[in-house]
């Protein structure tokens, strides 16, 4: 078994989009099971998406660099220098389960199910899955809580707009494909919001006071992935089969 | 990984206590393929499994737990799966609904003999799963660990919390496409015949085993029919009709039966809504041992 994880699908993505169907698929909420449905009026992100352009530096909404403290910046600098000598030297290239935000901007297709009780963020890449529930509190963050490569995730709505609070996960993952480090402290809020049928802005909002000197925003977009169907992709480090 | 560990002292546990048989369910002699299950499961065992305690696990496990693990009863609507089932312990073979062995060809008999008997004399049996591959199917469908069942225009999903398996079954496609490549979890097309959710699934490669000890080809396909059931207790079980099909392996299609418990207990353990995280990618066990001699890769 090959790596999955390879640029050559970021081609296929962006092919996909550039047909770009219409969003047929989603109306209404009647596949779900009736003691299932949200209230009507409730967005409606079901369906395939991908990344309209992929992300391979995070930098702030107005394009700057993160505002890194002095230690991540050394860190950050440190993780460059191992890519360049090694491109294995980025987590997920030993096949470790994507951290959160950097699962949410993967250049693979997703697919997000949605009830009234929860999202489920489902990533083609590595066959990673996010169960979001909707009415269940985040859990206590202290000591206690045993960090996750994904963290301990609840949504809400802000108005039409969903937003995720993510926390606890562990300080092995990278923020991006150049190495930008975070530490076990860092919480990520993610708001997606429909911009017409087919579009879904989504903002995110990084706080981590021992990588960042201040909280800081970024923005992408997924686009709607009518016609494709989620692959099997499977990452399995240093072996064959 | 936490769940592992749970669930191998929770069923070492198991061993030493009572599991309840389904109340209405006599008791009965095992067949001589269960007889032979039952000996290979007990293998190396401080305290073996009773007949009984063995032939339970099939029909979800222990019966008298089942109030503690519904506080809130499944959507009364025999179509929504939604909700956590627990896919019971200690149940990977392939007995037959009836309690026969699979009717498998004569060279897949000898190699599954080989493996148990390797096994039997300290072999450590590494898998497509115990290398952090998809499990397969029905491999996965006896990987005791909980399954959820989500909703998609057009397809359902299955999501598993052992090495997060993710299984899509299209509602929307009446056969797989064209040019589908062979994968480890197939491509499943599903249809309601009733109440009943069809899932066939064709497509397979050949790198997974079906239980511990049998193997596959690529002419696999498997039928499995989902139905939720009430228990004679008024509990509710997803019944797993898996109809298993390859000509290359069997001499003719056979079903196995499985009952997955409905655990509503389990939502509210932390992590997302009852599915934890697990990392397979942190614990490869079986991979490193290939240097000792005593693998087998099947």
């Amino acid at each position: 078994m090959k790596f999955v994880f390879k640029p050559v699908l970021l081609a296929v993505t962006a092919a996909m989009v550039a047909t770009g169907a219409s969003a047929a698929d989603s109306d209404s909420w009647s596949f779900l099971p009736a003691a299932q449905r949200p209230a009507p009026d409730t967005p409606n992100f079901n369906g395939k998406w991908a990344m309209q352009t992929p992300i391979r530096a995070l930098k702030t909404a107005d394009g700057k660099e993160p505002p890194l403290l002095p230690a991540a910046k050394a860190k950050y600098t440190a993780n460059q220098a191992a890519l360049k000598a090694n491109p294995k030297s980025d987590p997920i290239a030993n096949c470790w389960i994507q951290g959160v935000p950097r699962i949410a901007y993967a250049p693979y297709p997703m697919l997000i199910s949605q009830d009234k009780d929860r999202v489920n963020l489902v990533y083609e890449t590595n066959h990673t899955f996010r169960i979001v529930s909707l009415h269940r509190p985040l859990p206590k963050w202290d000591d206690s809580l045993d960090p996750h490569w994904l963290g301990y995730s609840a949504g809400h709505w802000a108005g039409k707009t969903l937003v995720i609070d993510t926390i606890g996960q562990n300080d092995k993952t990278w923020l991006d494909y150049s190495g930008l480090p975070h530490s076990e402290k860092l919480k990520v809020e993610e708001r997606y919001t429909l911009d017409g049928p087919d579009k879904i802005n989504g903002e995110l909002t990084l706080t981590d006071p021992e990588t960042f000197s201040k909280p800081w925003s970024t923005r992408f977009t997924l686009v709607r992935q009518p016609g494709y169907d989620l692959k099997e992709s499977v990452c399995v480090r240093d072996h064959k089969m | 990984m936490k769940r592992f560990l749970i669930l191998a002292l929770a069923i070492a546990g198991t061993t030493g206590t009572v599991i309840a048989q389904e109340a209405s369910a006599p008791t009965r002699k095992l067949t001589p393929a269960e007889q032979a299950q039952l000996d290979i499961d007990n293998k190396g065992r401080a305290t073996p499994m009773t007949a009984e305690q063995w032939l339970a696990r099939r029909s979800g496990g222990n019966q008298a737990q089942r109030k503690s693990w519904e506080p809130t009863p499944p959507p009364p609507d025999p179509r929504d799966f939604t909700g956590l089932w627990q896919i019971p312990g200690g149940n990977i073979n392939l007995i037959d609904e009836h309690g026969e062995a699979a009717p498998f060809t004569p060279e897949e008999a000898k190699k599954t003999q080989q493996l148990i008997d390797a096994e039997a004399h300290g072999a450590v049996l590494t898998d497509a799963a115990s290398q952090c591959f998809p499990h397969g199917v029905p491999r996965l469908s006896f990987a005791p660990y909980p399954v959820r069942f989500a909703y998609v225009p057009g397809k359902i999903l299955m999501l598993h919390e052992v090495a997060h398996n993710l299984r899509l079954i299209h509602l929307d496609r009446k056969e797989a496409p064209k040019d589908t490549p062979q994968s480890f979890l197939g491509y499943s097309v599903g249809h309601w015949e009733g109440n009943t959710l069809v899932v066939e699934t064709t497509h397979f490669n050949d790198k997974t085993p079906l239980d511990f000890h049998s193997s596959h080809g690529t002419k696999l396909k498997v039928t499995e029919r989902f139905e939720k059931q009430k228990t004679s207790q008024g509990y509710t079980d997803l019944l797993v009709r898996i109809t298993i099909e390859d000509p290359d392996h069997f001499t003719k299609p056979f079903t196995v039966v499985r009952r997955w418990p409905y655990r509503s207990d389990m939502e509210a353990e932390l992590g997302s809504d009852g599915i934890q995280e697990y990392s397979c990618e942190e614990n490869n066990r079986n991979v490193d041992v290939s240097s000792d001699g005593k693998v087998i890769i099947k």
